[in-house]
This record gives structure tokens, sequence and C-alpha cells, in this order.
């Protein structure tokens, strides 16, 4: 199911920026400029952000506003960046964080 | 290091208030404020405020938050995004992160707004993404235009739980339930009114058992608990959901107060940990103030209010008016915040069991357990009431700081009084033109238009509309009754939607005579 509001009844159809391409581990995802990494990947149907250190359990958007740090990844190779407060730009490099890395726990 | 006359944490809706009459009395102002944009949580409130005039009621808060930072912009404030203040030491030196760089600023006067974090509650698998803040839904649907998910349970029944499931519903996602421990709605009986209204179940003294989902939420199982907050056994009930929201209360953001050596206490009634302070704001320390949520948890409205307070307080700690100048400007403050603070939901009143309203009616016991008045009980209300033609009902059942739907009628239909705590009543001898500013001015879409004799045998029935498709004049389909079941069928006659009312459409039906007191709600068939 679509997961962009294309017409809000309140607030109408919503502002965005330029339509831009970034990659998600090794995947392509559009996304809309300036727009926080995690609206995007929302908006993609994209769940997971990372897997906890110990216990590698999942988690995603939890705060939204950059308080809780639950929603951190991997961003252009620089981990624990908080994706709900940061903006968008064409071609960034996205990738799951585990524990505080981007690889998977097997080849840490 | 920088100095300046005052230096204000938060850029929010007491903040903005605050740097806008300090810097109006001559102060060197700056805000400092940790997000990319100003405004708080202010411009994800679309809903129309309550109060009175001097509160901007009947305006959605992404409005106000709007005319908000035109004022900050006039009065010359300088507001710094992005910037994270990390500590508030001895001689108010305050220490601001921005970018990778730590900065250091001197305030000869500080006022801490910094306003407040949301509460959690833990059960298994709530930290599986898909288990999110009321807030987090908010931002992603009212930002950024993404819906927080498809099949949504809410859980919190105050009135950020109440809120946000009507703003869910409005941007098109499936609010499957509405969650609560308690026994009784915490919030406006009017928010839950309308949400129950569309058909979204209430679950009281319930809560959730466990989140469901290996990579995320897949769905969502609740139970009943008894009066010590125990499960019981053979009451769970199952939902497929993609989304659990949590609304389950505020806490006082006041560790910067804390870690400066003000005197705190720890407060159930303010929210949590809050800074021993005056009526105005004044803590223990000298020339550190403090206004809005951080200070005790309260309406975006009140926040405003302490804030233009602090603001002036700060002038006056540092010399910039007289102690009679100071005095004056608070008169009619001192009489805004106080009229917010009254009424069922007043902070003193927190915790009570109210059992009548001011007019000594019985409170409606469904609207607390169930978020909807039941056909039994409406009619004791002053605003419910029979009139040959069109007329307003308004199932307004709890006394709450608001009176706009007695400004909005030209024909003077509405009675509250100078307490705008009192229910509505209409106005004897009065004459309903039918004109629906009433409907749309009502911020707990809680009035309707009525007319019993509108054809041979059929009742015409008007009521608030924000949701989007809008139906279609002739459209054939279900009237919804308070408890969001279908009364009857129902073909629209006319949909209004102008300026005047502020995106809140006015829909009317065409429902038989005898469902005319029973219909509240219009879904396609």
């Amino acid at each position: 199911m679509e997961s962009r509001i294309a017409e809000h009844p309140i607030l109408g159809v919503p502002e965005k920026g330029k339509k831009v391409t970034f990659t998600y581990n090794d995947t392509q995802v559009e996304g809309y400029e300036g727009e926080p990494i995690a609206a995007a990947l929302k908006a993609a149907g994209l769940m997971v952000h990372r897997y906890t250190k110990k216990e590698h359990k999942p988690r995603g958007i939890f705060c939204a506003i950059g308080r809780c740090t639950d929603c951190v990844m991997v961003v252009d190779g620089k981990p624990n960046i908080r994706t709900c407060v940061t903006p968008l730009k064409e071609g960034m490099k996205v990738q799951t964080q585990y524990g505080v890395s981007d690889k998977p726990f097997a080849e840490q | 290091m920088k100095r300046y006359d005052l230096i204000i944490v938060g850029a929010g809706p007491s903040g903005l208030s605050a740097a806008i009459e300090a810097a109006r009395r001559g102060l060197n102002v700056v805000v400092f404020d940790e997000n990319e944009k100003p405004g708080g949580q202010l411009f994800k409130q679309i809903h129309k405020f309550f109060g009175s005039k001097e509160h901007k009621a009947k305006i959605r808060g992404f409005v106000i938050g709007e005319q908000l930072l035109k004022e900050a912009d006039e009065a010359g404030v300088e507001v710094v995004l992005n910037a994270t203040v990390i500590g508030l030491y001895q001689d108010k030196e305050v220490v601001v992160r921005i970018g990778e760089a730590v900065h250091h600023y001197k305030g000869d006067a500080v006022i801490i707004a910094t306003g407040a974090s949301e509460n959690m509650v833990t059960f298994d698998g709530w930290t599986l993404p898909g288990v999110i803040g009321a807030g987090a839904a908010q931002t992603m649907m009212n930002l950024h235009g993404v819906k927080p998910g498809n099949k949504v349970l809410m859980l919190g029944s105050g009135n950020v739980g109440l809120v946000v499931s009507f703003q869910l519903l409005q941007c098109g996602c499936e609010v499957v339930a509405l969650v609560d421990a308690a026994p009784k709605v915490g919030g406006y009986g009017v928010h839950a009114a309308k949400v129950a209204r569309t058909g979204v179940p209430f679950y009281l003294s319930h809560t959730i058992v466990k989140a469901e989902g290996e990579e995320c939420v897949t769905g969502v199982t609740i139970a009943e608990v008894d009066s010590h907050f125990q499960f019981i056994p053979g009451t769970e009930k199952h939902f497929d959901v993609d989304t659990i929201c949590l609304a389950v209360g505020l806490s006082p953001m006041s560790q910067l107060l804390k870690m400066a050596g003000c005197e705190m206490e720890d407060n159930p009634k303010r929210g949590g940990q809050v800074p021993i302070c005056d009526e105005y704001g004044r803590t223990s320390l000298p020339g550190v103030f403090v206004a809005g949520d951080v200070s005790g948890i309260e309406e975006a409205s009140s926040a405003m209010i302490e804030g233009r307070m602090a603001g002036i307080v700060a002038a006056e700690y540092l010399g910039y008016m007289e102690k009679e100048e100071l005095d004056s400007n608070l008169v009619d403050l001192d009489k805004a915040l106080d009229g917010l603070r009254q009424g069922m939901f007043a902070p003193k009143n927190r915790g009570k069991d109210i059992e009548t309203t001011d007019e000594g009616i019985p409170v409606s016991k469904n609207l607390l357990k169930h978020g909807f008045v039941a056909d039994d009980e409406i009619e004791r209300f002053p605003g419910v009431t029979h009139a040959k033609g069109i007329h307003p009902v308004m199932e307004c059942t709890q006394n709450i700081p608001c009176n706009p739907c007695q400004d909005a009628c030209p024909k003077h239909c509405i009675r509250i009084g100078s307490n705008i705590t009192a229910l509505p009543a209409v106005e004897e001898g009065s004459e309903c033109v039918g004109c629906g500013m009433c409907v749309a001015s009502c911020s707990g879409q809680a009035i309707f238009l009525v007319d019993e004799t509108y054809e041979e045998g059929y009742a015409s029935i008007t009521i608030p509309y924000e949701f989007l498709p809008l139906p279609e004049v002739g459209a054939k389909g279900n009237a919804l009754g308070r408890d969001g079941k279908k009364v009857c069928d129902a073909e629209v006659i006319s949909v209004k939607s102008i300026p005047a009312f502020d995106k809140t459409n006015l829909l009317t039906m065409k429902v038989p005579t005898e469902y005319a007191m029973k219909a509240r709600f219009y879904k396609e068939a």
C-alpha cells in the first residue's frame, strides 16, 4: 500500500524537495531531497534500521525527532547517524548498522 | 565568550513567546534549538486549538506556529537552529554544540523552555520496528507526508492519543483500536467522540500483552486488566497491525535545570521532575527562568502564555522595565492563563473523580468508558435541544476552557457566558439560519445542525467532515451513530467548503426522522 500521503484534508499536497536516488545497502531507493532519511525509508516500506550489538535485535524508527537513537544507521560510511533528523541527499549511501558496524555479525 | 542579555533554550511555543516579549523590550536575545526548524511541536498540530480568542482558539496549531515565527522575526529575535544546549553552568554559562564544535555563551538571564519528552511503556516486543511514539506518528504524517502505518493500534487515551488517532484517520490509516490501561478516557470527551463515531473501538482497562513479529510488528495482543493493572486471563484480544503507537504521557525535559543546581521536586501533577518555581517561572537560581512543559505538562496554549510571562519577568530582572510596568503587563496574561486552567481537566483536578458538570448534570459514564455519549445520556446536556426547523445541537458535555462557538454564531444562538468552561446552551428565542459557522468553529467537532422537519419523514444533519475524499452530493451511504456503528441509510444532500470554515467541510446528509438524534457520521457504503 502506498505510504506517501498524496493529498491531506488539512495540509493539502505535501511540499517536497526534488526526487533523489540513494542506496539502501545494495538497492537503489528513491526519496525526496531534504526529508529525513528515515522518512524516505519508511515510505519505501523499509522498517529495520539496525540490529543491536549484544542480542542482534532489530530496531527502527521510534521517536522520529532525534532523541531515542533507535533509528541510527551507517550513512556514507559513518555509523550512529540519526536517520530521523538527517536530511536526505542525492547519492547517499545508507547501510543497516550491525552493532556499530556496517558488516553483518557473521562477518565481524 | 559571547554575551547576551537573555539566552533561551528551546524555540517551541514557550521559548519563542518569551523571546518575542523580551526582544520587544530591548533585550539582546538569542534562542538555541536542537532542531532543524523552529516551532517545536506546533507544526505537527493540525487540529483547531481550544480556548478563547486570546488563546488563539479555533486556529490550527501549525498556523499559530507560522504566526509566532513571523512575530519573532519582526521583534528581531535571533534563532540558532541545529544547536544543542549540552550544559548550563554557574553564572549562567550556556554550552552549545553546533555541528562538531562546542561553543560557550554567557547569558545575564536564561530561560529554559525545553519542553517535554514522551513516556514509554514496555511489553514483550516493544522494541520491534513498528512500535513508535505518538509524536513520531505526527512527525511522519504531518511534517513529512508519510503514513506511519496502514493498520495502527493506539495505546493511550489522553489528548495526545485521541488527537493523533484522529490525525491517523485523516491521513488514511486504519486505527483498529484505542487502548488504555486506565478505566476512563483521559483526554477531552469531544476528542474521543470524534474518533469513536468513525468506528474506532475503545478498550479501556486494557493494555498490551505483546507486540508480535520477528523483524517488525505484524500483530498485537491486548488484554483486560483488573483494578491493580494485572492481566485478567482469558480476556486476550488479537489484532493484525503493522504499527503500534504509544501515547502514554509526557515528562518535562528538566535535566539542564537540575545540572545548573535549581531546586527540583518530583511532582506527579506536573508530570515528573520539575524545577520549583513561582507562577511566572522564576526558579531558585536568580536570573534562571522556566516556561512551558519543562515546568509542568500542559497544552501549547498555556505554554505560549507562560513564555510571554517569563520573557517579561526576565526583562524586569535585567532592569529593562520597572516593577509597576511588569505588574501591569502581567494582568492580562494572568487572566488568560487562569482561563485555560479551569474546568474538569484543570491541573488542580488531575486524578479527581468528577461526577457532575459545573451545571450539576451527571457526566456521561459511557463517554469515559467507550469514548462516546450514549443515546440515553445525550439529551440531558444543555446544548442538545429539539426545535422546529434547522438548529444547532451541541454535544459538548464536559467543562473545558473553550468558547469559539459563542462568537461564531452571527445570530447569537449559542450562549456560554463569561465563564469559558460552561457548557454551551441554545439561546431561547434565537433564530438559527443554518450558516454552519458554529459547526466549523468547534475545535471539538461536537456541533451539528439538525433539521428534524427537513422533508416529510426525513431529517437533515450537518456534520463537520475533515477527511478525503469528500463525498459528493447525491452519494448514498451509511449514517453512523456516536458509537461508529451503522444506524441507517443516508444520502448526502450538501457539501460546503468555504475559506471561513478553514478546512472543516460541512457535510449534510438526509436520514429518516427517527434517526435525527442518533446519526452523527457519514461513511460511504
